[in-house]
């Protein structure tokens, strides 16, 4: 046998296995090292600090969970948000995450190892990377072999796509989901591949973990459905999918009704109809089948005409019928956006000023997923050459991830594995494919053995196209799982040595090989090289803490800190706080104060209140104040520093939620110059430069300059000479950098008069002092 | 497990009763000179004593604090003059009937009759003065009043006596002059310069009873600038964990600062802030930072809030030195708080550092004993702690402990502290003070044995728990749950 290079001959099989598995093993504890180091770059550049907006919310229920327990959690009415409001936290949250953590503070507590409950949260993201490494390990082994998981897994381990949710401190469900999503997948095409009933039921385990902690679990509500759909529709219904499609529906959506947050909705909303109608369908089929066993061909044509049309029309109309009475939720407003990108923006401004569920721009796949993308759809279509089961589920989520991720920014996150996984399938094959060192000139000996795969590949799609309008039958199935078995019982040493190849064709000589493998190492390096300088620039910011370079090297601009904990330490702990929704998970978190709004934008009209205070004059705005109880006013301005994700570049956004309510009073084009621009300076429409947002912002800025240009450094604006006056605000803090702004709302003048004309006769009494001000107010 | 307390303050109370009833005409003060050093959060008050003994072998004199002064002192020193040290002094709970503290000074030698000795006594006032006006504006200046009684009290007559108060500012705003007083020949008050003068006064009886209190007694005000921030510790917690397999001291501290000055008339603006830094005359309630002394040695330090970590701190390490050598170098912490602490305002933080246990630690192989000395408090400058819980964390299975503290603590108590892989816990002691001052910095002294046995219970643990779970991973390996066996 010709080869391109020598192997050694006298190594024992069992030599070959061990060492195999003990490289195994060492990749992995590399690439799980890899991938919990490439998450640490945001603790080690700033501290173990918990990130962003939602995962400070995550943190405080956290710690409730650890100080106060589970049941005393599992009741909790915070009456701090949405003043007057209230929040039921234990019936509004997915409570995975906090459980998650909880469990490993109470089994660290118990062993005595004292771990702080932030640390826990902070670390929690990269420590489950690891696990999403392995259990995408796993995922890919079903589909290819361990060297294609291996590989699958380094991707996962480090990919910006998912680092990007999952850096230390971004203490978020999707830190845990993508690994419930992942190792339910797995376990999912386990329990087809075997037709166990004990793999379908971890798997709806896992998938009831998975709706505890992510709303994001609807994607697998669909895509196991989907996949069974597809593997009927191609007339591949097995017993073993029936088997592993029941134990999981039935078990899974008992299981996830336990979650309060989700309760009935399996059973009642549009989103669950697919798997309930899929569970449905293969009853049906499995019906079919075993009544085809008993009687004729002629009579079970007709039988299985009537009834296909039969229980068709019966399921329409039941699921029309009760959508119209109301038992079934229709569509909400977030399902419709993910099939028109303008429908939120539209109808439902709320959803549509997060950044992150804009459609995404076409730099950030390549830059989420660098190489892998070119890698991703090679992939696929290798998976089309073998079409197995576990294929086509391979395929039906890259299809289905691929659209998402092109919809939303934030599914991008749901793409990478399915990425990872395709792309480790590709490279895997060409590495296979260059490394094996035989060469096609002389007869390969083991040919016989290394063609059976190819074999059965190009068979089973012959038998499907045969019988796709009926179901095969079940000897079909018995052949499957025969071929299947030869698939999967194939001997480690044959995979090492190429996937399935022609006879006459292959490669000669190591320099093709090495040119080849060579690129494949390059490409692989690059990607790595990517890959940390994306999560260190880009994704490893904790957002609450920004740095700064300077002559002096990194400054840190702690401002929020600043700020919140001012209000912490130096208000009454019952005062009310009004900002812009963006910012209410971190008053609660680090300031401890009640807030109007939050995060959890589950009240609309409450949200158009606040936008509705911060966009109307100070007139308009005190009444609502008053009426909410708000003592402070909180808003972000970036004009100093320049910091670009502040309130006036959010302002349009209050101004539209707003105009969604009160159309008559709020109107957008209001706030535009004359000529159609965004503008703050002297040109500014007066709508915008009496908005209470836009005098909070701005209050005694132009004093800074000392009578110089007063320029607005986010929006590169020259400010106008006089600043903005507020007669029912004072100013009560405000950050070193100005970034975070407070503001006491006044209370009601003792003498009755309404506060601008005690503010007026107040400076009337410094008249003659400050004469210019005051004559510049009365030309006003 | 004996715990041994030094100077405790009510020992010998039932003994020396009887003596202080007779002890009433053994002295006579010739002069009583006070000098009152005015400060924000504390004041020193330093009290010259010039004693005739009336009587041969009279040993034991008494001083005596009048009972708002008494509630201030939180620290009590008594010296003959030109001598550095301290005499003995035994406290006594307040008199009711003729409200007054009194405080036994034990001579170093009995005076013959008219013998004569010069008694210093040291103490340190604690929220003895407050803002007035309580509030200013943030570009206003600060100015506290301080209040407190004309005559110093005394079980014996008084020939002479006169009280200075000095203010670090030069200027003195205003002061008052108390009308109808007895025994004075001139003018009551004097004002030169920084110094107000009381008195003098003559021939003053028997002052420490509530009849003289009632007839003569007479208050003095005393208002003045003062250029620096009044800073306030609310609370200070204090943790120090002894770790020998770490070789390390631990100390961790858990602070509420109170800005004790003028409350904020007002908002607080930054700009006018940010000008007031520009231009360097930053207004004098303002605290815009607070500095502390460290031991040298310490090293790893940290400063955290309830947020996480302020990064706005300066530490300039002093390397360690030797146990016996005398360190004239310290550690210096510089911590901002997040915001500048206006009056009034309130910032709780967290500091703490470690620092090699050899610097602290000591083996006496005699007794087989460990000697650490654990830092009472660090002081911040001019400040007061109100309440102090100071706990000392010794290492796990540590036996015959004996504790000494430099202070007398008003409470203590043993406890249990379970931590980093602990089987049966660590023994903990927590002292709770109160009012401490620039005075108390002394070291507690703990003595303990650890046996080998008790040096190796944490590997021990941890092997047992290894060697538990490789067991059992070895056990489950073996055991076959399959129903259908292949």
């Amino acid at each position: 046998m010709p080869r391109a290079y020598p192997l050694p001959t006298d190594l024992s099989p069992a030599t070959v296995t061990n060492t195999k598995s003990l490289v195994r093993i060492v990749a992995f504890a590399l690439i799980s090292g890899a991938a919990i180091a490439s998450r640490l770059f945001a603790v080690i550049n700033f501290e173990s600090i918990i990130h962003e907006f939602d995962p400070w919310f995550n943190y405080r229920a956290t710690r409730v969970l650890a100080s106060k327990g589970f049941y005393e959690f599992w009741n909790w009415f915070d009456p701090t948000a949405w003043y007057p409001l209230g929040r039921v936290v234990g019936g509004t949250i997915y409570p995975g995450l906090m459980a998650t953590s909880g469990v490993i503070y109470n089994f660290l507590q118990a062993i005595h190892i004292p771990v702080d409950i932030r640390n826990i949260c902070v670390m929690l993201a990269p420590g489950f990377s690891a696990l999403t490494a392995w259990s995408t390990y796993m995922f890919t082994k079903e589909m290819k072999d361990e060297s294609a998981g291996l590989l699958a897994a380094a991707f996962i381990g480090i990919v910006p796509g998912y680092i990007s949710r999952s850096v230390a401190g971004s203490y978020d469900n999707e830190a845990i989901a993508i690994f419930l999503l992942m190792f339910t997948f797995f376990l999912w095409i386990k329990a087809l591949k075997q037709g166990s009933a004990l793999f379908g039921t971890l798997a709806a385990v896992f998938y009831f973990y998975m709706v505890a902690a992510w709303g994001g679990y609807a994607f697998i509500t669909n895509m196991i459905p989907l996949h069974a759909l597809a593997l009927l529709l191609m007339g591949r219904f097995t017993n073993r999918l029936y088997v592993a499609y029941s134990s999981w529906y039935a078990i899974g959506t008992l299981a996830s009704m336990q979650v309060p947050f989700v309760g009935f909705q399996p059973v009642r909303t549009s989103e669950h109809m697919g798997a309930l109608g899929v569970f449905g369908l293969l009853q049906i089929v499995a019906f079919v089948q075993l009544v085809r066993s008993h009687v004729s061909s002629k009579q079970f044509n007709n039988l299985l005409f009537a009834l296909a049309v039969g229980a068709g029309v019966v399921g329409t109309v039941a699921i029309v019928g009760l959508t119209y009475m109301g038992w079934i939720a229709p569509w909400t407003g977030r399902f419709y956006s993910l099939w028109d990108t303008g429908y939120a923006k539209k109808y439902i401004p709320i959803i549509a000023s997060v950044s992150e569920h804009q459609p995404t721009a076409w730099p950030s796949f390549f830059m989420d997923l660098h190489f892998l993308i070119f890698l991703f759809p090679a992939g696929v279509v290798l998976c089309f050459r073998e079409l197995r089961d576990e294929h086509i589920f391979v395929i039906i989520y890259a299809l289905v991830g691929s659209y998402f991720a092109g919809v939303m920014v934030r599914l991008m996150l749901t793409l990478t594995p399915v990425v990872c996984i395709s792309a480790a399938i590709a490279l895997s094959t060409v590495l296979d494919t260059y490394i094996d060192p035989s060469e096609p000139d002389l007869p390969v000996p083991e040919a016989d053995e290394t063609s059976g795969p190819s074999e059965t590949t190009t068979d089973a799609p012959k038998k499907t196209k045969k019988d796709k309008t009926a179901p095969p039958p079940t000897s079909s199935g018995a052949s499957v799982t025969e071929l299947l078995s030869g698939m999967v019982v194939t001997p480690p040493s044959t995979s090492k040595k190429g996937a399935a190849k022609e006879k006459k064709t292959g490669i000669f000589g190591t320099d093709t090989r090495l040119a080849v493998i060579l690129n494949a190492i390059g490409m692989l390096m690059f990607f790595v090289v990517h890959c940390t300088w994306v999560t260190s620039n880009a994704y490893s910011s904790p957002s609450v803490v920004l740095a700064s370079h300077n002559a002096d090297g990194l400054q840190l601009i702690d401002d929020f800190r600043e700020a919140y904990y001012w209000l912490r330490q130096n208000t009454p702990e019952t005062a009310v706080v009004m900002s812009w929704w963006d910012y209410g998970y971190q008053i609660a978190g680090m300031a401890d104060r009640p807030t109007l709004v939050d995060n959890n934008t589950w009240n609309n009209t409450h949200i158009a209140t606040v936008g509705k205070a911060m966009s109307s004059s100070e007139e308009v705005a005190y009444p609502i104040l008053r009426k909410h109880d708000v003592d402070y006013v909180l808003v972000i301005f970036g004009g100093l520093i320049g910091y670009s994700g502040d309130d006036i570049n959010k302002f349009l956004w209050m101004v539209r939620i707003a105009q969604g309510v009160w159309p008559d009073e709020i109107q957008e084009p209001k706030y535009f110059t004359p000529s159609g621009d965004y503008r703050v300076d002297e040109q500014a429409s007066p709508a915008m430069r009496n908005s209470l947002m836009y005098k909070m912002s701005y209050y005694r800025f132009h004093e800074l300059f000392g009578g110089g240009q007063a320029t607005d450094r986010v929006r590169n604006q020259v400010m106008p000479k006089t600043g903005p006056t507020l007669d029912y605000l004072e100013e009560a803090f405000t950050s070193e950098n100005w970034i975070v702004r407070i503001y006491q709302v006044k209370k009601e003048d003792p003498l009755g008069r309404d506060l601008k004309t005690a503010n007026a006769f107040d400076q009337g009494k410094k008249r003659k002092r400050t004469r210019p001000p005051v004559r510049r107010r009365s030309a006003a | 497990m004996a715990i041994r307390w030094l100077r405790s303050p009510l020992l010998l109370l039932g003994i020396l009763l009887p003596s202080l009833v007779s002890a009433a005409h053994s002295f006579e003060n010739t002069a009583i000179v006070r000098t009152v050093e005015l400060g924000g959060a504390l004041v020193h008050v330093t009290t010259t004593y010039a004693i005739r003994a009336l009587e041969s072998g009279s040993q034991k004199y008494t001083v005596t604090l009048g009972e708002k002064e008494g509630q201030l002192t939180s620290f009590l020193e008594a010296k003959l003059k030109g001598k550095s040290d301290p005499l003995n002094v035994e406290g006594h709970p307040l008199d009711p009937t003729e409200g007054t503290y009194e405080y036994t000074v034990e001579l170093p030698s009995a005076l013959s009759v008219n013998g004569t000795v010069n008694l210093v006594l040291d103490t340190v006032q604690t929220h003895a003065t407050r803002p007035w006006p309580a509030s200013a504006g943030q570009n206003d200046g600060q100015a506290m009043l301080y209040e407190s009684d004309l005559f110093v009290l005394s079980p014996y007559k008084t020939v002479t006596q006169r009280i200075k108060v000095r203010s670090p500012s030069p200027r003195i705003i205003s002061h008052n002059t108390p009308e109808g007083v007895s025994f004075s020949t001139e003018s009551v008050a004097t004002l030169s310069g920084a110094t107000v003068t009381y008195g003098p006064f003559s021939n003053i009886p028997e002052s420490a009873n509530a009849e003289f209190i009632a007839q003569h007694q007479k208050p003095v005000k005393v208002r003045y600038n003062y250029e620096h921030p009044v800073p306030e510790v609310k609370s200070l917690e204090r943790t120090a964990e002894i770790s020998h397999w770490g070789a390390n001291l631990n100390i961790h501290n858990d602070v509420v600062l109170h800005n004790a000055g003028p409350t904020l008339k007002g908002q607080f603006s930054r700009i006018d802030h940010q000008t007031q830094v520009f231009h360097q005359r930053l207004a004098p309630h303002i605290l815009p930072a607070i500095v502390l002394h460290l031991p040298p040695g310490a090293h790893s330090t940290y400063y955290l809030d309830l947020n996480g970590n302020v990064s706005t701190s300066r530490f300039r390490p002093a390397p360690s030195v030797p146990k016996a050598a005398q360190s004239n170098k310290y550690s210096v912490l510089e911590l901002r708080p997040r915001y500048p602490l206006m009056g009034g305002w309130n910032y709780t933080f967290t500091f703490g550092w470690d620092s090699p246990l050899a610097d602290s630690a000591g083996y006496d192989a005699k007794t087989g004993k460990y000697i650490v000395g654990v830092p009472l408090h660090t002081h911040i400058a001019s400040s007061v702690v109100d309440k102090a819980k100071i706990k000392i964390i010794l290492p796990e299975g540590a036996t015959d402990v004996e504790v000494v503290t430099p202070f007398p603590p008003i409470s203590q108590e043993r406890s249990t502290v379970v931590t980093y892989l602990d089987t049966t816990g660590r023994p903990a002691f927590t002292f709770h003070y109160e009012n401490l001052t620039d005075k108390h910095t002394g070291l507690i002294y703990v003595t303990y044995k650890v046996p080998l046995s008790a040096h190796l219970q944490k590997p021990k643990s941890v092997a047992v728990a290894l060697l538990g779970l490789f067991a059992f991973a070895l056990a489950a390996r073996r055991v076959d749950f399959r129903l259908n066996k292949p």
